[in-house]
């Protein structure tokens, strides 16, 4: 056991998976002798060479369709987006090809690619770098999509994407990329569907996702001194959720709260939020509530993106109301 | 579940249209695929079918009228289940509850919404979480004050009234609880004067005023009191008791009830009676003339001489009238065969013979069974009307009712009135075989030649 970075733990998961099976091979801006905008590949290409660790000009659409057709004859390419918001150029060749060719083929082809990129709001990176997209790739049948929270999620959940047969987004939050954390030594992983609860709690429960995992603990800890115990739940993959875990702690608690910090309209807490008042309505005891970042464009100044996204503040105080219900 | 009709979109281009006209009107029953109305657009004119079944309530105002021109999606109508009401027809005055003086939420939504409570939302007034937890506990939560943020009924408000009920509630063992039933005491009241103690037998007793020295034996829920003998069903019971219940259970019956003017049939029994005075042959009886009678009208009205056989209705040729005869056993069911083909006499001669077999316990395989259609006679327990219960396979069976004089109307503009013998008939028969109109016309056949008899004895 190390305490590792988040990007050195999901770098260390790539290195492992390239050194065990050598169909998997990495493409993306910059992630050859440069090592990544995001340092996902710092390292690999004085190992592996140009041939898998593929640069590629600034063309989204052309190398997700390359490495789609890689993925169809036998390779396992890694798509590394650097900011997600990239991918939305690619956007036709992977929701029109990418996630529907097993589908088309009658499940005889397999579509084993993982796509990468940098989530979030934060860091002053503006409009065009700070989107989340996950409630858009959830949406569509065929994708799987991961939104790890710790380092050491990470590397095992990078490691089932890679394995997987299936394409799997990997979804990085920009203010994780730093976090320090646990990760266990040697190949380990960790299966798609399975919710981990952050902290137990009776009173009410918490599904947070990303980033704001962390700010809802830290929410948590500030209500904790004035005796009020809250459960944190971090779904870590939005497709397939594990929805379960959700229901059983509401079941305990009889309150849901949704903290994300993604836009709220038809996002994931809509969908948390639907299953639960379906399939828990009984366990109840008040409405669920969403707490979301603003339905706007991201703002550059810093100030205002602040204001854009859920805090510790704003969670506590949406876990007040709650309770207050 | 009131399901909207709209107008229909007949094409990517089409925007609006009018009903040219209803083909269904408002009250109609409209079943899946009937054809509902008929739209007017400027490219066709088309009828549209009902999708599901129901009571067709046009909506108020104008857009349903024939000739109004409305857009796609406007809803013109509803199907209603029996007894629903229509979405227009509730009242939809919700209390405006999310009001302007409340503080601001700390999740705001981001969509923009209309209004809700002008939207006919409703709060409800307990959390389904207090609900199911009131249910648990038997708490009645319509009468608790809620303690959520909008007066809300929670889980705690439950829990806080069941704790208090709990408390309130006296303390009396499970003995002196049955005692007091017994001795008609009111344990809440005595536990009320004796309070801060568990409330036992002896306390009853003692206030009780009657002591109750009789063991308190357990009484079986739901059972009546009182002595009584109990004797296990017979095989012929059981399988009349098994018969009876496929037939009360998968039948569709329907009993229609008549009444004819025997005078006539009585008549001609009395010549065929004073003709075989003496010759040691069987009289026949109303059931062997009736059985005559309804094998004839069998053959005119074959649908009614029928059997279900899974998916398919079968109408028989021959017609095998079964007689209900009621014997020591219990009921018994031979058959006259070919009923159709015999004279009255030999039908006489033949269910003579049955019957005195049926009855005596010596009933022949041949006997019983392999029946087409049944008649059973209760008239000589002076029985008018009845509801027979059909013997399956078949798909009806004839009552047989008293004859009886009575004053019937005889010419009605001459205002004259006679004496006649009156017979009831009661024919229950099974709708899913035989609809009401077909059965009724072998009912009224049955009828007229009851009192035409020679109309079918020459035939």
């Amino acid at each position: 056991m190390r305490d590792l970075t988040f990007t050195v733990a999901a770098r260390e998961a790539l290195a492992e998976e390239m050194a065990r099976d050598p169909a998997v091979f990495v493409m993306g801006e910059g992630i050859g002798a440069r090592g990544g905008n995001w340092a996902t590949t710092t390292g690999l290409y004085d190992q592996y060479g140009p041939w898998r660790l593929r640069d590629t000009p600034i063309a989204e659409r052309g190398f997700t369709g390359l490495c789609t057709g890689a993925a169809l004859v036998g390779g396992r390419p890694v798509v590394d987006f650097m900011f997600l918001d990239f991918l939305l150029d690619a956007m036709g060749e992977l929701i029109n090809q990418t996630a529907k060719f097993q589908y088309m083929s009658g499940g005889r082809l397999k579509m084993p690619i993982v796509l990468r990129g940098t989530i979030g709001v934060g860091h002053a990176s503006a409009t065009h770098h700070s989107g989340n997209y996950y409630p858009m790739l959830s949406h569509v049948p065929g994708l799987r999509v991961v939104v790890p929270t710790t380092p050491g999620d990470a590397k095992g959940l990078l490691k089932t994407a890679i394995r997987c047969d299936d394409p799997v987004f990997f979804l990085e939050h920009k203010s994780l990329l730093g976090l320090k954390g646990p990760v266990l030594d040697g190949d380990y992983t960790i299966p798609f569907g399975q919710a981990r609860i952050a902290r137990e709690g009776s009173q009410a429960s918490v599904v947070a996702i990303g980033w704001m995992v962390h700010q809802t603990l830290a929410a948590c800890e500030e209500l904790a001194k004035e005796g009020l115990s809250i459960e944190v739940i971090d779904p870590r993959t939005l497709s397939p959720l594990d929805i379960g875990t959700i229901l059983a702690s509401v079941h305990k608690t009889g309150r849901l709260l949704v903290v994300d910090e993604d836009y709220s309209p038809y996002g994931a807490g809509a969908e948390i939020a639907a299953q639960v008042v379906a399939q828990g309505f009984d366990d109840l005891d008040a409405p669920v509530m969403r707490l979301n970042g603003v339905f706007a464009p991201v703002p550059y100044s810093p100030p205002l993106e602040a204001a854009m996204v859920p805090t510790v503040g704003s969670i506590a105080r949406a876990i007040r109301d709650l309770l207050a219900e | 579940m009131a399901v909207e009709i709209v107008m229909p979109r007949l094409g990517w281009t089409m925007e609006s249209g009018s009903v040219a006209e209803w083909i269904k009107k408002d009250g109609d029953l409209v079943r899946p695929g009937e054809i509902l109305f008929t739209v007017e657009t400027d490219k066709v004119a088309q009828e549209v079918e009902a999708m599901d079944g129901g009571i067709l309530r046009l909506a108020p105002g104008t857009a349903a009228v024939p000739g109004t021109e409305v857009p796609v999606g406007t809803v013109l109508a509803y199907l209603l289940a029996e007894g629903e009401a229509a979405p227009f027809a509730q009242a939809s005055a919700a209390p405006a509850r999310l009001s302007a003086d409340q503080p601001p939420r700390s999740v705001a939504f981001d969509v923009p919404v209309a209004d809700a409570a002008a939207n006919g939302y409703r709060a409800p007034a307990a959390s389904p979480r207090a609900r199911r937890v009131a249910s648990e506990l038997g708490v009645d939560w319509t009468t608790l004050a809620g303690s959520g943020a909008t007066g809300r009924i929670v889980e705690r408000d439950v829990r806080a009234a069941a704790a208090q009920a709990l408390a309130a509630r006296a303390r009396v063992t499970p003995l002196a609880r049955r005692a007091a039933a017994l001795a008609g005491v009111d344990v809440e009241e005595l536990a009320a004067k004796l309070p801060g103690r568990r409330i036992t037998r002896s306390d009853v007793q003692s206030a009780g005023g009657q002591d109750h020295a009789a063991p308190l034996a357990p009484v079986a829920d739901g059972a009546p009191e009182g002595a009584g003998r109990r004797r296990p069903m017979g095989r012929a019971r059981r399988v009349i008791a098994a018969r009876m219940a496929e037939s009360a259970h998968s039948v569709a019956a329907v009993t229609l009830t008549t009444e004819a003017d025997a005078t006539e049939l009585a008549v001609l029994r009395e010549r065929i009676k004073r003709g075989l005075a003496g010759s040691g042959r069987p009289v026949p009886s109303y059931t062997d003339l009736l059985a005559r009678l309804v094998a004839l009208a069998l053959l005119e009205h074959p649908w009614m001489n029928a059997s279900l056989d899974g998916e398919a209705i079968v109408e028989h040729d021959a017609v095998h009238i079964g007689i209900a005869v009621d014997t020591e056993h219990g009921l018994l069911v031979p058959v006259v065969h070919d009923a159709h083909r015999k004279s009255v006499q030999a039908i006489a001669t033949e269910s003579a013979g049955l019957i005195e077999r049926a009855r005596s316990g010596k009933a022949a395989s041949g006997d019983l069974g392999g029946s087409t259609f049944t008649i059973t006679n209760l008239g000589m327990y002076e029985i008018d009307a009845f509801t027979p219960i059909i013997n399956l396979p078949e798909c009806a069976i004839l009552g047989i009712g008293r004859i009886v004089a009575r004053q019937v109307v005889t010419d009605e503009a001459a205002g004259t009135v006679a004496i006649r013998k009156m017979l009831t008939l009661s024919l229950s028969f099974d709708h899913r075989v035989v609809d009401g109109g077909p059965a009724a016309r072998f009912l009224q056949q049955v009828k007229r030649w009851v009192e035409q008899p020679y109309a079918w004895l020459t035939a």
